[in-house]
């Protein structure tokens, strides 16, 4: 059937659109980085400041021994045993030191981090009277003066921004299947703090279709599958996965995501969420054991595709040896290569 | 701007190992596989260790238990041309960090708390009701506006689907403001439920945020000391420790060897043997596990951790440590065991 030409009105979509692209700055990142994604997949983190000198770019990080970068307190915040006026000083002070370094953009690799910034600059503009709060007590606690940061932006923004110029000056394969020209489906995980929290202010495409992974992915040469569930949370839950007893609810929820996407025969699944990429990884395996269900689908950070597809070492710099799903099944398909004698490849998943 | 160079390697100056500097560990625990009750991460100590361990505990006055901690944590030797801290792995979560981080920070609550505005509200709120709380509390204030009970919070909550848990109840609970009905609605299981994820916030045609105002409640019913009555609330003791005690002593919520195969069997067998393998790993992707640095793992200079643990003290965190500390304290000896059983049993509860 021939849908009648004026079905989508193009320009208002585009006017609507615009409500949700943030402006994302070309340079000058102040780098925080992530507990979860360190503890798990430091390929990830150390890669980071490779894009960002690969793309000749001006960050820092870490200036003196007292201006440390540290934990923002998210998980504490959301795991309720740290009060908001705790946090508001911790990320000042991490503002603080960004100003030190004449940085006016904090990039962070963590989502919850992320939603952690925005929701202090958020609090900021709605509670008048809190910044000069805020002020007073960094002063007196530390001796630090902080303004609020011009860009708030997660580091899958800045991956999204320079998508093309990655591809176009830097990449050695693409999201294709080497045998036969096919497009990698791909899932892609947005973390809910990175798309829930403030939509329309700061992210890629507000919650519903956000794309920040997604076009990434699409620039790639992948394509982007879209399934029932795939705006439902991983169930990371923070007090949820890491109180061992209440993982029931982490695992319940991964596996209700499975399910849903694996009709579409995703061949990966990217995420930007550190405790995302932990547990649709990990509870793959928990699944298994519970109810004998092999999905195993590999699922990699953006900035392991990243690395991958700029053709780094997969072992000795992306790091797929820290996964519970392999990832070697991918490489095959991208025709990557790697080490077949690697003690990884027999250390795998039943078939 | 000046072009910086890669900031991968870089260490504060003062850290560097100079020519000078010898190789040799200070060996202050002489038998690492051995290691006495109050180095273990044991959930599972018979009756006799966890009376030895609270016996070794008690004798060691402030200072003493202090020092120890320190003297062990500083120990340090060259590997990969930075310094190691072969200690750190031993003390993480141990009854001993506990210990010492419960009487080191009663010291800092004693020496920086004067004349601090954050904690003296929370110490009003504390005798006020709840019903002021959710009121006033800058949180739960901008967290409601007029809920119209249209229930699209709780249609996609994801902890909605498995737990008995509905947020739509919650917010309609907290604009009853029925003193009694929040009491009961604190002492339960239910609030701890919330993954907080958004979804609500993200959904709600009043632009109200639900798991916002979980979390608000959450912080009243420790202040309250009400979280002791349900199973998942009397976990927050668990909590204050382990999230704790890493920003306390490490100045990150996790941990890199937070994740032990041992106790993640459900990450399965490619995470057991590259669990045997981590550091050797964590160095080769760049990464710096208990060594100076900036990256993954890397051991925060003790500037750092000084700037932050003030403002954790300013900002209310270590008052609120004393109050889960407090009813903790107090249902153990209810319940006629150590304040380490106590924790053993919350964590592994649900």
């Amino acid at each position: 059937m021939n849908l009648p030409m004026d079905v989508f009105n193009h320009e208002q979509r585009e006017s609507i659109w615009k409500r949700y692209v943030k402006e994302i700055p070309d340079n000058n990142y102040f780098l925080t980085l992530s507990c979860i994604l360190g503890a798990l997949y430091p390929g990830s983190e150390s890669m980071v400041p490779k894009v960002y000198d690969l793309l000749g770019l001006d960050w820092n990080t870490n200036p003196s021994a007292r201006s440390g970068w540290t934990c923002c307190s998210g998980i504490a915040y959301h795991g309720d045993i740290m009060p908001i006026e705790a946090t508001l000083l911790t990320v000042a002070r991490l503002w603080s030191i960004a100003q030190e370094l004449g940085l006016d953009s904090v990039t962070m690799s963590c989502v919850t981090s992320f939603g952690i910034h925005c929701e202090c600059k958020d609090l900021y503009e709605q509670e008048p009277g809190l910044k000069d709060k805020v002020d007073r007590l960094l002063r007196d606690s530390c001796g630090r003066k902080f303004e609020i940061p011009k860009y708030i932006n997660h580091i899958s923004d800045i991956y999204y921004h320079y998508r093309q110029e990655l591809k176009n000056n830097h990449m050695k394969f693409q999201l294709l299947e080497e045998k036969t020209g096919r497009p990698l489906r791909v899932v892609d995980h947005v973390g809910c703090h990175y798309s829930k929290l403030f939509p329309e202010e700061h992210s890629l495409g507000g919650t519903d279709y956000c794309e920040v992974l997604s076009g990434m992915a699409q620039a790639w040469g992948g394509s982007s599958i879209d399934y029932p569930e795939r705006r439902h949370c991983c169930g990371m839950g923070f007090r949820q996965c890491m109180i061992s007893p209440n993982r029931g609810g982490t695992m319940s929820s991964v596996l209700k995501k499975m399910r849903s996407m694996a009709p579409f025969e995703p061949d990966l699944i990217v995420t930007n969420c550190p405790g995302c990429e932990v547990f649709l990884d990990k509870e793959q395996w928990a699944i298994y054991e519970v109810t004998g269900e092999k999905y195993f689908i590999p699922v990699i950070t953006y900035q392991e595709l990243a690395g991958l597809l700029l053709g780094w070492d997969p072992y000795e710099t992306v790091g797929i040896q820290f996964h519970t799903v392999p990832v070697e099944p991918l490489l095959d398909k991208i025709g990557i290569p790697y080490d077949a004698n690697s003690p990884w490849v027999n250390c795998s998943v039943p078939r | 701007m000046k072009k910086t160079e890669s900031k991968s390697q870089v260490c504060p100056p003062s850290d560097k190992p100079t020519e000078n500097d010898s190789n040799e560990s200070i060996n202050l625990i002489e038998d690492v596989k051995n290691l006495p009750p109050w180095f273990q991460r044991d959930f599972n100590l018979s009756k006799k260790d966890q009376e030895l361990l609270r016996g070794y505990l008690d004798n060691l006055d402030d200072e003493e238990i202090i020092n120890l901690y320190y003297q062990l944590r500083e120990a340090k030797e060259i590997r990969n041309d930075r310094y190691f801290y072969p200690n750190m792995q031993i003390l993480f979560g141990t009854p001993f960090e506990r210990e010492k981080d419960r009487r080191e920070q009663r010291i800092w609550a004693e020496k920086y708390e004067a004349e601090n505005e954050v904690i003296q509200w929370y110490k009003d709120a504390r005798e006020k009701s709840c019903v002021w709380w959710v009121e006033n509390h800058i949180i739960a204030r901008h967290c409601l506006n007029s809920c119209m009970s249209c229930g699209a919070c709780s249609a996609l909550c994801p902890a909605a689907e498995f737990f008995d848990y509905n947020p739509r109840i919650i917010m309609e609970t907290v604009q009853e403001k029925d003193e009694q009905l929040l009491v009961d609605l604190l002492k339960s299981d239910t609030i701890w439920y919330c993954y907080q994820c958004g979804s609500c916030k993200a959904k709600c045609p009043r632009k109200n945020n639900p798991f916002g105002m979980i979390t608000s409640l959450r912080q009243l019913s420790q202040i309250k000391g009400y979280h002791v009555h349900s199973i998942r609330g009397r976990q927050q003791y668990a909590a204050r420790h382990f999230w704790g005690g890493n920003l306390w002593n490490r100045a990150c919520t996790l941990y890199f060897r937070n994740v032990e195969s041992e106790t993640h069997k459900d990450f399965g067998p490619r995470f057991e043997a590259y669990d045997k393998a981590r550091d050797d790993f964590f160095t080769r992707v760049g990464a710096c596990p208990d060594s100076e640095g900036v990256l993954s793992g890397r051991k925060v200079h003790p500037e750092t951790l000084d700037e932050v643990r003030k403002l954790w003290q300013m900002g209310g965190a270590l008052y609120m440590w004393e109050l889960i500390e407090e009813a903790a304290k107090n249902q153990a000896q209810e319940w006629g065991m150590t304040i380490d059983e106590y924790h053993d049993k919350v964590s592994r509860e649900g």
